[in-house]
């Protein structure tokens, strides 16, 4: 299997190449090339021994993580290798990291694929937490052994941590597991936090890596809205 | 305080270093990420009025973001809109910013807007820009790519994607050629720029965009 990020910059993408008998996932929707030796099915996140109520409890998880509620499994079918490319919706980079013996934790919406043997599973970040981190209630957990695809809007960084690190909310891809994070307001009050404009950030305590995004996709939201017509009805 | 501008023209953001002391004004929210140990609190820059007139008139905030520690610290900023940013020293001079293009600067440098006059009506940035002026580093942003020009003589540049130009250069606003040409060009009015000094154009413009989607919506 060799992952190799096909497109750097603003519109990045990843090109899998495969060999028989291995398997790649992606987020649904995000292949856009394909040679016509790759088998595609559909799998939800699910445990194996779970059942239809597995099914049904991975699909709500993934669906509150803002990913999709399908996975794409692809596969070479004739005993030959295939490739496959993969990108995001949104402008932006994509990174590949490794997973194993590091554990990935990417917020709702960043993860884009990884290999078979990677082994995902959602995590609740809590109410509290998953309300105001703005990175969806629910983040995808990546751990046992192989590569992993996150997409960001802009520029991702990846951030050695010792000790700690701030971060605005709106800009998280992903952190390995060994960090915690609080929700805290930006400043030593409320009132200079939500004037500095910044309200709350997300404070991580530990050791270990992040990647963060250049860009909040909510703050060109917020210039560009008032731009456009009024949503009608 | 050391910085570094990464990722123009796409996505730009700045890394920043601050020695013990050192503060930084940033535009509310464009903090991304920092060292935890900063303290950050907002500051009304200018007087009341002239934050007021700044708020209104030059579409930036009322306050601004201030990042400082006594042992310094690390942060890293970027504007709301992708695209590139832009640093300029500042020492006992002026720049003239079009309204929305401030980012950051340090508190040597004053931030007031002002009426640019009846054909900045024209402009296609609002009637009132933005003058940064002092002693300190400025950053400031457009949409899409910066393009630096020394201009000596005349220029011509489209409304729309005038980021900054130094205070010695003058426009007018003019159509293009003759009226037939002005309305079939699909440029409109354009900024006729004469003087000495440097220009910062942007290679596309937000209510392009903007239009573009509309039309879809």
């Amino acid at each position: 299997m060799n992952v190799k990020i096909d497109t750097e910059g603003a519109f990045g993408s990843a090109l899998v190449t495969l060999e028989a008998g291995e398997k790649f996932v992606s987020e649904a929707g995000a292949m856009y090339r394909t040679s016509s030796n790759m088998e595609i099915t559909v799998e939800s996140r699910k445990k194996e021994d779970e059942g239809m109520w597995g099914t049904f409890k991975a699909g709500v998880k993934s669906m509150l993580a803002g990913e999709s509620f399908f996975l794409s499994s692809y596969t070479p079918n004739d005993g030959q290798s295939g490739e496959v490319g993969l990108a995001p919706t949104h402008q932006g980079e994509v990174s590949s990291v490794k997973v194993g013996p590091e554990i990935w934790i990417c917020s709702g919406g960043s993860y884009l694929g990884s290999s078979g043997g990677v082994d995902l599973d959602t995590q609740y970040q809590g109410l509290s937490k998953g309300m105001f981190s703005k990175e969806g209630l629910v983040f995808v957990k990546a751990s046992g052994k192989g590569d992993l695809l996150v997409n960001g809007f802009g520029r991702i960084s990846s951030v050695d941590v010792s000790g700690g690190i701030t971060i605005d909310n709106g800009h998280l891809i992903a952190f390995t597991e060994g960090l915690e994070y609080t929700i805290n307001k930006a400043g030593s009050g409320w009132i200079s936090s939500m004037m500095s404009g910044e309200g709350l950030v997300m404070k991580f305590n530990g050791n270990g890596k992040v990647l963060v995004q250049s860009h909040d996709p909510s703050r060109l939201g917020g210039v560009l809205g008032p731009l456009l017509p009024p949503r009608e009805g | 305080m050391r910085f570094e501008v990464k990722g123009n023209p796409s996505y730009g953001e700045v890394d920043v270093d601050l020695g013990p002391n050192e503060t930084l004004l940033i535009e509310p929210g464009a903090m991304s990420r920092m060292s935890s140990n900063l303290n950050s609190s907002f500051q009304r820059q200018g007087g009341f009025f002239s934050a007021m007139f700044r708020k209104m008139f030059g579409g930036e905030s009322f306050f601004l973001g201030k990042y400082e520690h006594p042992d310094g610290g690390k942060l890293t900023f970027a504007p709301s809109i992708p695209g590139h940013v832009e640093h300029r020293q500042l020492t006992n001079n002026s720049l003239n910013l079009m309204a929305g293009c401030f980012l950051a600067c340090t508190p040597g440098v004053n931030i007031k807007a002002k009426f640019g006059g009846f054909k900045a009506l024209f402009s296609g940035e609002g009637a009132f820009l933005l003058e940064a002026s002092g002693n300190g580093d400025l950053f400031f942003n457009s949409f899409g790519g910066v393009v630096e020009k020394q201009i000596n003589g005349e220029f011509i540049v489209d409304t729309g994607h005038v980021v900054a130009f130094d205070p010695s250069l003058d426009y007018k606003i003019t159509g293009m050629g003759n009226f037939k040409s002005t309305m079939l060009s699909g440029e409109g009015l354009v900024m006729r720029f004469s003087g000495n000094g440097k220009l910062y154009l942007q290679t596309r413009n937000i209510s392009g965009i903007a239009s573009w989607l509309t039309s879809r919506l």
